[in-house]
């Protein structure tokens, strides 16, 4: 953009000098198209001289001086200068009238170690010049190496991408509209910049103690290191350590005060508080194992305890790693161990009364259920693989899972998943989609489909369809 | 013009008749009377009793709120006894949060994919040569098989439970009864660390 923005002014620029110059020759002059500029300065009493200089660079400038030394200077790319000056050949030719062939020699010989020295310093410049173009050029190939490789990179993520896709395709699982929503829910990390301030203002970032670092990272936390050390501290000391807020309505069943503790909310985890002394008792971290964006995955974790539902959606490869926790999906880098991404995972956790990653600020409910779930000021929606999360928009806390879907989904060409034998469609569409021996009806994730019973080849989808 | 018009004609006629056909295919029929009376007003949340275990345990991991939702969805409610005899502590005290996913898990053992009466279970039976394969929401199946009159339901893990009352009918989905939890099989991810307290 930046670059569109200078190459859009250098253009007005161009066009803007010719349209400047003034029509008798006072302003005006181009240089191989580059910028022109030309001055005429009626000088003192010899008047009327003009000194011409050429840049190989494209620049042309047209100087007229009084003192009645005429000079004229050619540059070639700045390296080679030729300069004569017709006033002191003048002088040479009449001191060498007067006095001979010495003087003249002297003055040739001058002339020659000033052309000599001023040759030297160019070359040096020139030189210079040229090794700083060098420098400039492998810096700037370096810069297109690493572009080159993460671009690269990139492709052989997609090409693994698209090589599980045709795996999992032969195999008889179609994957490919989930991994699409799963690209479409990481897109929106490069977008929402403001989004992420508020969101971290309103959970108290750089106030409530994360560093600058993490603040920058998806997921509400404080580092637990750091949360540990706030354990049997009390409550009124950490205030201001702790951005605090209210507790959801829905997740005050779950998180209840008893007549001994009092819950607390803060910074990504719960606070249990002694109601005795008003020390912090217990602390539950609501992301997860604790675990956010930027920090290392414990590597003493079980090694792949992936739901087996979950691990057609989920592949590994050289370039990242998938890990299973508590609810979470974690995507690592396999060199660093970093984790680089957290996605809730649903049919094992499905994170309620956790914090919903910032990596899902858009609106992603599936079409057939937007009617049923929009966002409000009482409450988001948001989609992750299995379910639709009822989302407080406050503390981005999951209040409830909203709907279920199922993880086996279907879809057109591919055959029927194993678990559908049984008719299933709802109440209102039975009279018009019921099983004959040419086609079988079958509902999945809103929709109803038909089934070729013959090749159990699901052919189509029939109506999108909800109670 | 005589020569085109009936071109035109013919043209428009199959216009109509796609128009026809597509709206056939992809317009929700209107919920007739009969469906209605079949699906009754109370979802499926509404009908449970609300201080049953199965209830209280969706309730616990916010799956109270789906049960109330469009669906459709078929629930298979283990009774609160059958509650009572189920292994693991994880039901025994679903408030606790560190039991969260593993009464998730089970819980959505227990709920299947659209509207599936005794009927449909008994045709996929008969159709399966003594048993039907069931897709449950957790991404696993469930076996039915009949004995007797009966549907019986077994889990991943080997449980059985047999359905008690069946086909209680909701504006989301359907309800049937059961005598027994059903436990999914185990994997690894069921044995992976409940989230803990730091205390």
């Amino acid at each position: 953009m930046t670059r569109l923005i200078l190459a859009a002014g250098v253009a007005a620029l161009a066009i803007a000098a010719p349209a400047a110059a003034g029509p008798h020759g006072e302003r005006g002059g181009h240089g191989n198209g580059g910028h022109a500029v030309a001055q005429k300065h009626g000088g003192g009493g010899g008047g009327g001289q003009q000194a011409r200089q050429a840049r190989g660079g494209g620049e042309a400038r047209v100087q007229a001086r009084g003192g009645g030394e005429a000079r004229v200077q050619a540059r070639g790319g700045g390296e080679a200068r030729v300069q004569a000056r017709g006033g002191g050949e003048a002088r040479a030719q009449a001191r060498q009238n007067r006095g001979g062939e010495r003087s003249a020699m002297r003055i040739q010989a001058r002339e020659n170690r000033g052309a000599e020295r001023r040759m030297a310093m160019y070359e040096q410049k020139g030189r210079a010049q040229g090794k700083a173009n060098v420098r400039a050029a492998e810096r700037a190939a370096n810069r297109a190496n690493i572009r080159t490789a993460e671009r690269g990179r990139a492709l052989n993520r997609q090409a693994v991408r698209q090589e599980m896709v045709r795996r999992n395709e032969v195999l008889g699982r179609n994957v490919a509209p989930v991994m699409a929503i799963r690209e479409n829910q990481r897109a929106p990390l490069q977008i929402r910049q403001g989004e992420r301030v508020n969101f971290a203002q309103n959970l108290g970032f750089g106030v409530g103690g994360c560093p600058p670092g993490l603040a920058k990272k998806p997921v509400a936390c404080m580092p637990p290191g750091q949360a540990d050390k706030l354990l049997g501290q009390r409550l009124d000391v950490v205030r201001d350590q702790v951005a605090f807020r209210d507790l959801p309505n829905r997740l005050q069943y779950v998180y209840a005060d008893t007549p001994n503790y009092y819950y607390r909310y803060g910074d990504g985890y719960m606070y249990r508080v002694n109601r005795s002394d008003d020390v912090i008792s217990a602390l539950l971290p609501l992301f997860g194992l604790g675990y956010t964006v930027g920090q290392a995955f414990p590597a003493a974790y079980p090694y792949y305890a992936m739901p087996a539902a979950y691990q057609p959606f989920y592949p590994s490869s050289p370039y990242y790693d998938y890990r299973y926790a508590d609810g979470y999906m974690y995507e690592v880098d396999p060199y660093t161990g970093l984790i680089e991404d957290v996605d809730p995972v649903l049919g094992y956790g499905y994170g309620y009364g956790q914090v919903m990653p910032l990596a899902y600020s858009a609106y992603n409910v599936p079409y057939q259920y937007r009617p049923y779930y929009y966002d409000t000021s009482d409450y988001y929606y948001r989609y992750a693989p299995g379910a639709i999360y009822q989302v407080d928009p406050t503390t981005s806390l999951i209040t409830a899972v909203a709907a279920l879907l199922s993880p086996n989904s279907l879809a057109i060409g591919q055959p029927l998943p194993i678990g559908y034998s049984a008719y299933n469609v709802p109440y209102a569409y039975r009279s018009t989609y019921y099983d004959t021996p040419d086609a079988w009806y079958r509902y999945s994730n809103g929709s109803i489909y038909r089934v070729d019973p013959a090749s159990q080849l699901v052919t189509a989808l029939v109506v999108s369809a909800l109670t | 013009m005589l020569k085109t018009l009936p071109l035109c004609v013919c043209a428009a006629a199959l216009a109509l008749g796609a128009c026809g056909k597509s709206n056939s295919n992809t317009m929700a029929p209107v919920q007739s009377s009969q469906a209605k009376e079949a699906a009754g007003d109370k979802t499926i949340a509404a009908s449970l009793d609300q201080n049953s275990k199965f209830f209280q345990a969706a309730k616990a991991v916010g799956l109270d709120a789906t049960l109330a939702g469009p669906g459709p969805y078929t629930v298979l409610v283990p009774s609160d006894n059958a509650f009572g005899k189920a292994e693991g502590d994880a039901l025994k005290n679903p408030a606790d949060p560190k039991n969260r996913a593993e009464i998730t898990r089970i819980l959505t053992y227990h709920i299947l994919p659209g509207v599936i009466l005794s009927d449909d279970i008994s045709k996929a039976i008969e159709n399966g040569k003594g048993k039907a394969l069931l897709a449950t929401m957790g991404g696993e199946t469930l076996t039915a098989t009949k004995d007797g009159g009966n549907i019986v339901l077994t889990g991943g893990d080997g449980s059985k439970a047999r359905v008690t009352q069946a086909d209680i009918k909701a504006s989301n989905g359907v309800v049937h009864d059961i005598d027994a939890v059903l436990a999914p099989p185990k994997t690894a991810a069921s044995s992976g660390r409940p989230q803990q307290e730091k205390r």
